[in-house]
């Protein structure tokens, strides 16, 4: 590897109609050595990204420089041209087809007999076999990629940038559908990258991570960059800081007055295969938490209640007038609201602007009875103030959905939801893929409604969120409700108490 | 008030650019061709015109909620055949002739509409079998001498300034629902995302078979208004070829076939292009051998124009 290899990034400014999306922002990276990259959404992480890989052009006076020279980045394969790889979280790979083929997929006419039409196979195999040497790792070339998992995809990813001549790599959050063995065998991989003196940048919302690998971060906020540092010199209490720009107060949630007002009853409810027989109820005002592992029947557990999947047996009962009645999933559905786990998949309208996917949880409110004209000036004065309440960043209520951050698209379905005011809200994931600063504002969010009367039932994988948040856990195993623990109780162990103890069952009976 | 005009430029290019193309063409043709800009060429034009953008009306809304339905021109000359059937070998009353043709094409649009709400089955598959059942029914009931011809009374009712009106009426009217009323904006939720509609707690089901109704409503008005141009009803009056004029007229006015986006406005404007097209090269006495090579060219370069543009867009992030 050539020792001049070196990238720096000299007044890169970004502006969008509006926006200022990057300010000034300077930075240089030494070969051999691993950046983060840090910032809460909507920081400039995405845009400057977009700058490297020709995607985007920066401003007039900014200069990119690599090998000492400065360069333009025209298009996409003009960054490719440069040498600087992404590797994203999504993983790209063609699944029919074999590791070597995806490994050396970018050029293949190189593999073209000189004689004939047919790829010289055998070549190919050799040459993919050298890349994933470099990358120690032990895959068979051979094995067709659906085969593969995760993991070694990622791998298979990261060789093809290889091949391509990638010397400046870039890992936009790769770990976020690895389990940790595969975080573990990545990170190797990395570090063998950077003691052959490749230029790495690793992108991630997982703090951890980039205190584990990275030797230097560089972090940005509204744009800017608000701070450099040598990994040892800095603590993660300071780098969150730094993102956000001022200090988290993990705030706990503490609860004035009992919770014993009934207001929702789920019986013995079983979906086509989870749930099995679940029940459970609900207080008013109250903050449930569900917390079960991946796989356990968590989201089905709603669908089935909500009726988006089928619900088998089971029977629901609502407060109503003051009594609990029997209702059925119609009826109970005027009375909730839904916040689901892909927020992409069935949450949002992407495509349409902010207000009118506000709306969509309550198009009555806005629509003359009979007629059904819409009443558009009241539906943007309504949307204002939610995102004013909730706190979306944006220019106005106008703008697209899909132009957003993760954790204001988040924050547009919640003031969705909070728009309609429901008795009870279910939330599926609420803080999933959303940084430090918008986790905790949804938080502040749930707690403020709960306040006020709106009963949450919540599911989250994260313990230290679920504990800080709820008021009481139920938890759920392949299906069935295993235990239910109270606020004074919660501990680790006493969630898992009720899976292990199912586990240890499971096992007698194979025996 | 600049800010105003700057945001309905924004929020209307496609009328504007479509506005713009039309004028231009039309300056050109009144210098270029002598008979263009009389009344009696622009209101023919007019009359050739308005059952395709009608039907196109009614495409929009099913491309709108992401659907498709390519029966409309046999659904048009099923029910129009139907309907004259009814008015001259059964000898029945002209009014109640034309809500026959209207009725029928709805009741053909319903078929779909279940077919792909409640059954869950492809729109493609099911308005091609549509199609075939249509141009079967119409080609049955005409007979092999086909049907005779309707009273005179007919065709003055619906002469050229009562089409025009029609098209009008039909234009604004489902132009307001789809864009100012809770079922129009419930096609553009469905036609977004049918998940998050389903989960925003909206029952799209009857809302996509009532879709399907309505575009064949439009096909049925259209009947009335081919029926009345030629005095009778034939099974060949909507050529399958026709489909492609209609999904044309609806796409170069911008409307979305993956569904979430377009106006019943624009896709009218679509159809003055698409058609008036057809009528400039007549006129031009262009061979017809070359009026189809050419209309599809320039259809191919008006939809390359329109996705170019996306991606433009999608690249600067606006």
């Amino acid at each position: 590897m050539d020792n001049n290899l070196s990238l720096e990034l000299r007044h890169i400014s970004k502006t969008f109609p509006g926006v200022k999306a990057l300010n000034d922002v300077s930075f240089s990276a030494q070969p051999g050595k691993v950046c983060g990259i840090v910032g809460v959404n909507g920081a400039g992480k995405s845009t400057l990204m977009n700058i490297l890989g020709g995607i985007h052009q920066p401003d007039e006076g900014g200069e990119i420089i690599i090998n000492g020279k400065k360069v333009v980045i025209a298009d996409p394969k003009a960054s490719t041209d440069l040498g600087i790889a992404f590797i994203q979280q999504e993983v790209q790979a063609f699944d029919t087809m074999n590791v070597y083929e995806n490994v050396l997929a970018a050029d293949l006419n190189k593999w073209r007999k000189k004689k004939g039409l047919g790829l010289d196979f055998k070549a190919m195999k050799k040459e993919a076999q050298i890349y994933l040497d470099t990358l120690d790792s032990r895959i068979d070339v051979d094995a067709p990629v659906y085969t593969l998992t995760v993991g070694d995809k990622q791998i298979i990813q990261i060789a093809r940038a290889l091949c391509q001549g990638g010397r400046i790599l870039l890992f936009d959050e790769p770990t976020s559908s690895l389990s940790d063995h595969e975080v573990a065998m990545l990170f190797q991989v990395i570090h063998r990258l950077r003691e052959q003196g490749y230029i790495i940048f690793y992108i991630s919302h997982f703090l951890d991570e980039i205190f584990e690998l990275c030797d230097n971060v560089v972090v940005l906020r509204d744009g800017q960059v608000v701070g450099q540092a040598e990994i040892g010199d800095i603590n993660k209490e300071q780098l969150v800081e730094m993102m956000l720009g001022y200090q988290v107060e993990g705030r706990v949630h503490n609860r004035e007055g009992a919770l014993n007002d009934v207001i929702f009853k789920a019986e013995h409810i079983s979906g086509e295969k989870l749930p099995r027989d679940f029940s459970f109820t609900l207080n008013k005002g109250e903050i449930l938490g569900v917390w079960g592992l991946l796989g356990s029947g968590r989201s089905e557990l709603f669908n089935t209640i909500l009726g988006i999947d089928k619900m088998m047996d089971g029977r629901l009962y609502f407060k109503q007038d003051g009594e609990l009645k029997e209702v059925t999933q119609k009826d109970l559905y005027k009375h909730v609201g839904y916040l689901t786990e892909g927020r992409h998949y069935d949450g949002l309208f992407l495509n349409m602007p902010i207000c009118q996917n506000i709306t969509s949880s309550n198009l009555n409110q806005f629509s003359a009875k009979g007629t059904g004209i819409l009443n558009t000036a009241k539906e943007h004065v309504e949307s204002r103030k939610l995102i004013e309440q909730v706190g979306v960043k944006t220019p106005d209520e106008n703008v697209k959905v899909s132009k957003l951050s993760g954790g204001n698209q988040q924050k547009v379905i919640i003031a969705k939801w909070f728009l309609k005011d429901p008795e009870i809200l279910f939330m599926d994931e609420p803080t999933k893929g959303v940084d430090v600063g918008a986790k905790n504002d949804i938080k502040e969010l749930i707690f403020e409604k709960a306040e006020k009367g709106t009963s949450f039932v919540v599911i989250s994988s994260e313990l230290e969120e679920i504990m800080s948040l709820c008021d009481r856990i139920i938890v759920i195993y392949e299906g069935r409700l295993v235990g239910e623990v109270a606020k004074a109780d919660f501990s680790k162990e006493s969630l898992m108490k009720g899976i292990v103890s199912q586990e240890e069952k499971n096992a007698e009976k194979e025996i | 008030m600049s800010e105003k005009l700057k945001r309905f430029g924004s929020n209307n290019k496609t009328l504007l650019i479509m506005l713009g193309v039309i004028a231009v063409v039309f300056i050109i043709l009144s210098l270029a061709v002598p008979n263009f800009a009389t009344v009696r060429n622009l209101t023919n034009l007019l009359q050739m015109i308005a059952p395709i953008a009608v039907m196109a009306c009614g495409a929009t809304y099913v491309l709108v909620i992401g659907g498709m339905d390519i029966s409309n021109p046999a659904v048009m000359a099923a029910s129009a055949v139907v309907g004259v059937y009814y008015m001259t070998t059964m000898g029945g009353n002209l009014v109640v002739g034309t809500f026959v043709i209207i009725l029928s094409a709805a009741f053909l649009g319903l078929i779909n509409g279940f077919a792909i709400a409640k059954l869950k089955m492809v729109p493609m598959v099911v308005t091609l079998s549509m199609m075939t059942i249509g141009t079967g029914l119409a080609t049955f009931l005409s007979g092999v001498r086909g049907l005779p011809r309707l009273p005179d009374s007919f065709s003055i009712f619906f002469n050229k300034t009562a089409v025009i009106i029609i098209l009008l009426l039909v234009m604004l009217v489902m132009d307001f629902i789809l864009t100012r009323t809770k079922f129009g904006r419930k096609l553009y939720y469905i036609g977004n995302n049918a998940r998050t509609t389903k989960v925003s707690g909206i029952d799209s089901e009857n809302i996509i078979m009532l879709t399907y109704v309505i575009s064949g409503i439009c096909a049925g008005i259209a009947g009335v208004i081919n029926t009345a141009s030629i005095g009778t009803a034939r099974a060949n009056m909507g050529p399958q070829s026709q489909i492609l004029d209609i999904i044309s007229a609806a796409v170069i006015g911008g409307v979305s076939t993956s569904g979430g986006s377009g106006r019943v406005r624009d896709a009218v404007l679509g159809a003055f292009l698409v058609c008036g097209l057809t009528n400039v090269m007549n006129l031009l006495n262009v061979s017809d051998y070359y009026t189809t090579l050419i209309k599809g060219a320039i259809i191919i370069g008006a939809m390359g124009i329109a996705s170019f543009r996306q991606q433009q867009a999608a690249k600067k992030g606006v």
